[in-house]
């Protein structure tokens, strides 16, 4: 949000620069942490009309680099150009007003405004000292909206959107500030493939006006399909810089993590033993109360994965909350080595040999102000030897968060720092690290790789191969479908909270599950089904 | 939720600090070219409409009655003591020492006291709770003060003890009445078998007969209903000098006017923050009471929560009866409603027994132990009546002066034998 | 992305570090008392008095002598002290499982009459029986008050703001009825509950250093053991920083809500029997108090963390029991201290103002409890 007018930005139409001095230029930009050198004279320009991909690892400094342009960082050394001029960028809403917009992860609108009022939140046009000149914003919205190809309502209220047009929300209001550079991060985290597609056609149609787009992912694919250049950053220097047409998803993913990856990971073969996990047409509803899961029923058995594919939403994770017992079950029946554990608290059934690694790890699987050594333990602290009676023992916590730093590679200057000050990845190797520690007969990993880079996408997907090839059933779920036609030995896709197709993982094929993803593989869309409420996705 | 109570507290201190020097003046109203303002008389020498009397307890006044005496300070002021050294300090009860009530007419009463004898003026703590009550007390004797006034009777206990614990300091404690085993402590049995003179000799407790003051606004409500009806409400009935009160206004109406009516309401049967600390659910239970009972003088013993009994007065356009203090200077602001619809007020005169006691400390007069103040030392008495409607008619003037003398010689009955029961 | 930064564990370092977390709370601090200068200054002529610039020197002179100018000053201030820190270690228990326990105020004064009662049942007995005995019912009387709100939360609900101020309510009623019905001194004419025998606490330092205060300074070790020593303590921290964390992981947030609560106005009771055992010996219907709402500013700038309590409620101690002095010296209102005690909370509530305009870059953003009450306010952590 900012409160500086437009009026103040310097009108980026009016006697444009010649085409030949970028739009950006940031030359040996150096930012130094205590300890850590964020960015090392990183060089990046930026043309008019040009989608710049920047892609690095998680802590790579991408984001770094980004808040030095947003304002929100000083750069230690280095100069940033705009137009061929030295700027200094003291905060976001100077940078604002010089054209520049950033576009984050998570949204910045209020739920119960109109999308119009969400847009001039910070710069309202007044029809008077008093009164809000509304009809003013919608006329330049709905003039924006048709120039660029936006479908919005002005006055929708942008609770009732879904993700992917909160995007275009945010998107809009960005040009709205006549923003000419737009730093988008991580735009298609949140979105589904149609709704990426969609997004991707209208950064076209962006760059084709004369917007220059930073674009920051790590997904690979995409930044190969959408980037007219890709700028490659690790341990915060720039690695390589690549055309896509000269280019391979091996060749970028090697410059991102400074080794060769596997992209792929094998799974080899899997000799299912006996059932560990039936489902037995399970019921769940939602926060509201609407049904999200509906007549479920499913085996895994003992060292196989099942795959759950499906666009997020369709009542995956309230599937999964049920069956560790984070959301009570409206009807159906869970059973764990024909052991009926419907309705059992999560404590029981963590005693049971199951291991979660939720959805959403900031709200369920980690306590990020905690240091890592209690995270570590969180579902294990009163456990011996964690604990003698009810009195903690720090040493033994001390010693096993020390163990599984070292085995899981969680990268951490030390064993007591708060979990907040992890990069993603080594977030999720931390719950990883709890939850996989230890012989289980179940593991039900729900997203487990959103919004990691491909080297932890690489540890954890062998980690979990690791647990299939000793037993244990896993269920997996994931909106990203490669990593469940990768993964898999079985695949069900989950559409509206029914499960309606399973396929054989390794014959499955990829458009096959595609269109059942989408479809559901019937005519007609249901019309009981409520978009269950999204939860947002977090990295 | 804090930062609401902080702010008030912020914009509290700022008025207390803007109101505690000239909380002294009342409102002067061209209205009554009469004497000089009752109670709370200025500083400064009012022209005297009576001799000056020393208000000591066994003078007699020959004032008009409801004229309290002058002070001594406004003719008798160059007196032998006109340099005393005595350091005197008040503790109020909780609340703020501008209240218009309680603690700002006993602190008037010491600054007054202080100027008569020439001494320093005296100084205020307000406490911040009720623990702090004996805290409070021993900063004063820690800085070697002579005379410390405690007011209220929640301070009791502490003034007990510190005057059991001080025997050279002088005590005044304002509504406090002495009753001690045979070592000096308060006694919980009430046996009071212990002399407090001989014990505590320096301790004044001072106490009002609250019934003699209603009385007098009983025959003032008596004889200006039209109706015949009037009423009286309560704080609470579990405090005597309340009950006491409306007793005395039970028994003057009755027999001012035999055929009167006197509805009698509690805004509480238990809780004393509705009972004394609550204006507005004060002003909804004389509203209500009010409509039920058709009185046309309304009589209220309910500390603020009585302000609010006096509002809906005003609101339905009858007579209200102030109680403890002259109430129409404490709520003349000329935005109160209120203003023009109080007759008059039954007062205990706080300031005049403070003063008066400080003066005898001064003087050498003083004795300690229980000090009742009444008509005979003109301890009570009800304000003159400064609405300009004349409904004080000469004739309702000479009833309460014969009462007063009735008073006086012991001859009128103000209190029945429940005398502040239930 | 966060970087990861290692502790620095050098002199300097360490200096930093310690500089981070106290420079908020002593900036505020300071800052406030810059503002109560400022308020008794410009104050003088709205209240027709001359302007004096040494007035706030003569102030702070007398409330500083008032708190800490001689021995029976500073038991003076460890006595205000005493129900302060008890009252602030309940309330920042609750910070740290996020809840915002209001109901401080109630619960001392349920506790001190509980005392009453429970004294009054033992009042011929040894003291080495009436003691515990009459301290044990403050401590139930506080937690029954704040058990009362943590079962309507839990339960149904309920935010706790809301029940605690009702609580609140009801306490001062309940004390009123109690006072001056079935606890009253029999044949008193005031409403005032009988004295408490034998379970007075005896003075053990000076003229009212009573045993209370010294069980106040011990129950602080006991609090931190329990927050950051045992398992309980634990899930009461996991509670309030996640509650659906807590969950996932096994907890049962609704329980903790309970006991957190009851834990909390135990403290807050056991301040109001101190007091009461050790300072007033009985209570009048209408006992007043501000210790449950000082105790709040003292939890929010002792951070919640025990030991920052300790400090914190030394300091507002030692103010309460410096400005009767002040009163009588310099002529300030006793108002002044709630003034400068509600700056010290706006400044530390409004703390990204402070770290903007003192550019503290390294300061700690980490308010812990400002930022647990703001995100539990009005929003409902259990599911």
């Amino acid at each position: 949000m900012t409160t500086s007018p437009p009026a103040a930005a310097s009108p980026p139409t009016a006697d444009p620069p010649p085409s030949s001095v970028p739009a950006l230029e940031m030359r040996g930009i150096t930012k130094r942490y205590p300890g850590v050198i964020a960015n090392d004279h990183i060089d990046l320009d930026l043309r008019r009309g040009e989608i710049h991909a920047l892609l690095g690892e998680n802590g790579a400094g991408k984001t770094t680099l980004m808040n030095v342009l947003y304002g929100l960082a000083t750069p230690d050394e280095g100069e940033i150009l705009l137009d061929g001029k030295v700027v200094d960028i003291g905060g976001p809403s100077d940078a604002i007003a010089r054209g520049i917009s950033m576009v984050h992860q998570h949204f910045m609108l209020v739920p119960v405004l109109s999308v119009a009022e969400n847009i001039v939140l910070g710069l309202e046009t007044m029809a008077n000292r008093v009164f809000l000149d509304l009809g003013e914003a919608r006329r330049r919205i709905r003039d924006l909206a048709a120039r660029f190809g936006f479908d919005i309502d002005p006055d929708a209220k942008v609770a009732s959107l879904s993700v992917g047009q909160q995007q275009r929300v945010e998107i809009l209001k960005a040009l709205y500030r006549e923003a000419r550079i737009l730093v988008l991060d991580e735009p298609t985290a949140v979105l589904t493939p149609q709704e990426t597609e969609e997004i991707f056609v209208l950064l076209r149609r962006l760059a084709e006006n004369g917007r220059s787009i930073v674009f920051i992912s790590h997904k690979l694919y995409e930044v190969l399909e959408i980037a007219d250049r890709i700028t490659v950053i690790r341990r915060g220097r720039v690695v390589g810089e690549r055309a896509p047409k000269e280019t391979s998803e091996d060749e970028l993913a090697e410059l991102m993590v400074g080794r060769e990856v596997q992209l792929t990971v094998d799974r080899g073969v899997s000799d299912p033993g006996a059932v560990t996990l039936e489902v037995d047409a399970l019921r769940v509803t939602d926060d509201r109360g609407h049904p999200a899961v509906r007549e479920v029923s499913l085996q895994v058995r003992a060292g196989e994965i099942l795959g759950i594919a499906g666009v997020a939403g369709n009542g995956q994770d309230e599937l999964v909350e049920a069956i560790v017992g984070l959301r009570s079950v409206a009807g159906g029946r869970v059973t764990l080595k024909g052991k009926d554990i419907t309705g059992a608290s999560p404590r029981h059934i963590h005693d049971s040999q199951v291991a979660y690694v939720p959805a959403d790890r900031h709200r369920f699987g980690l306590i990020l102000s905690f240091p890592i050594t209690d995270n570590l333990v969180l579902n294990r602290y009163c456990d011996a030897p964690f604990a003698r009676g009810i009195i903690r023992n720090d040493e033994a916590v001390l010693a096993e968060a020390k163990d599984n730093i070292a085995e899981y590679d969680i990268r951490t200057p030390s064993a007591t720092a708060p979990v907040a000050t992890l990069s993603g990845g080594n977030q999720q190797k931390l719950v990883v690290a709890r939850e996989f520690d230890r012989d289980l007969a179940l593991l039900v990993l729900d997203q487990p790789t959103r919004g990691l880079d491909v080297g932890s996408i690489e540890f954890i997907h062998r980690q979990v191969i690791a647990k299939r090839n000793a037993g244990t059933a896993v269920l997996l779920v994931s909106a990203e479908l490669d990593e469940v036609l990768e993964m898999s030995d079985r695949i069900s896709v989950m559409y509206r909270g029914e499960l309606v197709a399973t396929v054989d993982g390794r014959t499955a094929d990829k458009n096959e599950v595609g269109l059942l993803m989408a479809t559901g593989g019937k005519a007609k869309p249901d019309a009981e089904w409520t978009q269950p409420i999204d939860r947002g996705a977090t990295t | 939720m804090h930062i609401k109570r902080a702010s008030v507290a912020l914009i509290a201190a700022l008025t207390i600090a803007a109101c505690s020097g000239a909380a002294a003046t009342p409102t002067p109203l061209p209205a009554t070219p009469t004497p000089a303002p009752v109670v709370t008389p200025a500083p400064t020498p009012a022209p005297t409409a009576t001799p000056v009397v020393t208000p000591a307890p066994t003078a007699t006044p020959a004032a008009t009655p409801t004229a309290s005496p002058t002070p001594a300070a406004s003719t008798a002021a160059p007196s032998p003591s006109a340099s005393s050294t005595l350091k005197i300090g008040v503790v109020t009860d909780v609340g703020r020492v501008d209240d218009k009530n309680f603690n700002q007419f006993s602190f008037e009463g010491a600054k007054l006291g202080a100027t008569d004898i020439g001494a320093a003026a005296p100084q205020v703590v307000v406490p911040n709770s009720a623990d702090e009550y004996a805290s409070d007390i021993q900063q004063y004797v820690s800085q070697s003060y002579d005379v410390i006034v405690t007011v209220g009777f929640n301070l009791y206990s502490a003034t007990v003890a510190a005057a059991l614990a001080n025997p050279n300091i002088w005590f005044i404690g304002v509504d406090q009445s002495i009753c001690v085993d045979a070592t000096g402590k308060d006694d919980p049995t009430f046996a009071c078998k212990g002399d407090p003179k001989t014990l505590l000799p320096h301790y004044i407790g001072i106490s009002f007969e609250e019934d003699q003051a209603g009385y007098l606004a009983g025959i003032v409500a008596a004889s200006i209903s039209q109706s015949h009806i009037i009423g009286a409400i309560g704080g609470i009935n579990l405090v005597p000098a309340v009950v006491r009160y409306i007793q005395g206004y039970q028994l003057g109406a009755m027999a001012t006017d035999p055929t009167v009516s006197v509805k009698i309401g509690y805004v509480s049967k238990s809780d004393f923050t509705k009972a004394f600390a609550d204006p507005a659910g004060g002003q909804t239970y004389a509203t209500q009471f009010i409509q039920a009972n058709k009185p046309d003088v309304l009589f209220q013993v309910a500390g603020s929560t009585g302000n609010g009994v006096l509002q809906a007065a005003c609101t339905a356009g009858i007579d209200g009866i102030g109680v403890d203090v002259d109430q129409w200077g404490s709520l003349s602001a000329a935005t109160d409603p209120t203003y023009g619809c109080i007759v008059t007020s039954a007062e205990k005169h706080l300031s005049n027994a403070v003063e008066a006691s400080i003066q005898q400390i001064s003087g050498g007069t003083a004795a300690g132990g229980n000090v009742e103040y009444n008509a005979t030392n003109d301890g009570i008495g009800v304000s003159m009546e400064q609405d300009g409607k004349g409904l004080i008619t000469p004739a309702i003037q000479t009833l309460l002066d014969t009462a007063l003398a009735g008073m006086k010689a012991g001859s009128v009955t103000t209190c029945p034998t429940t005398c502040g029961q239930p | 992305m966060s970087v990861a930064q290692p502790p620095d564990r050098s002199l300097s370092g360490r200096i930093r570090a310690a500089w981070g977390i106290v420079a908020l709370p002593l900036l505020s601090i300071l800052l406030a008392l810059i503002v109560g200068a400022l308020v008794m200054i410009l104050s003088a002529p709205i209240a027709g008095k001359p302007v004096d610039l040494g007035l706030p020197l003569t102030a702070y002179g007398a409330l500083f002598q008032g708190s800490v100018g001689n021995f029976d000053a500073i038991i003076g201030t460890l006595r205000t002290t005493a129900p302060l820190l008890l009252a602030g270690l309940g309330i920042g228990l609750g910070f740290k499982a996020g809840l915002f326990n209001i109901g401080a105020q109630g619960q001392f004064l349920i506790g001190g009459i509980a005392s009453i009662a429970f004294a009054q049942l033992v009042h011929d007995m040894d003291p080495l029986i009436a003691i515990p005995f009459a301290l044990l019912g403050g401590i139930l009387g506080g937690a029954l008050w704040a058990f009362i709100p943590g079962v309507l939360k839990a339960t149904r609900g309920a935010h706790e703001v809301v029940t605690t101020i009702m609580m609140n309510y009801i306490a001062l009623s309940t004390l009123s009825y109690l006072a001056s019905g079935p606890l009253k001194l029999p044949l008193s004419p005031q409403p005032v509950t009988a004295g408490v025998g034998n379970a007075a606490l005896p003075i053990l330092l000076g003229r009212d250093g009573h045993l209370g205060i010294l069980i106040a300074f011990l129950v602080v070790p006991l609090v931190w053991f329990l927050l950051y020593r045992t398992t309980r303590g634990f899930e009461i921290r996991a509670v309030g920083a996640n509650p659906d964390a807590a969950r996932y992981a096994g907890m049962k947030p609704r329980r903790l809500i309970i006991l957190t609560m009851s834990i909390a106005g135990g403290l807050a009771g056991l301040a109001g029997a101190g007091n009461i055992l050790g300072v007033n010996h009985q209570m009048s219907a209408s006992f007043s108090t501000t210790v449950g709402f000082d105790a709040i500013t003292v939890a929010l700038l002792g951070r919640s963390n025990p030991v920052g309590i300790v400090f914190a409620s030394l300091l507002l101690g030692a103010m309460r029991a410096g400005a009767p002095l002040m009163q009588i010296e310099a002529g300030v209102p006793v108002e002044l201290v709630d003034v400068v005690q509600a700056i010290i909370l706006l400044f530390l509530v409004a703390n990204a103002v402070l770290r903007r305009f003192f550019r503290l870059r390294g300061v700690s953003a980490n308010l812990g409890t400002t930022e647990t009450m703001t995100a539990t306010y009005g929003s409902e952590a259990i599911r």
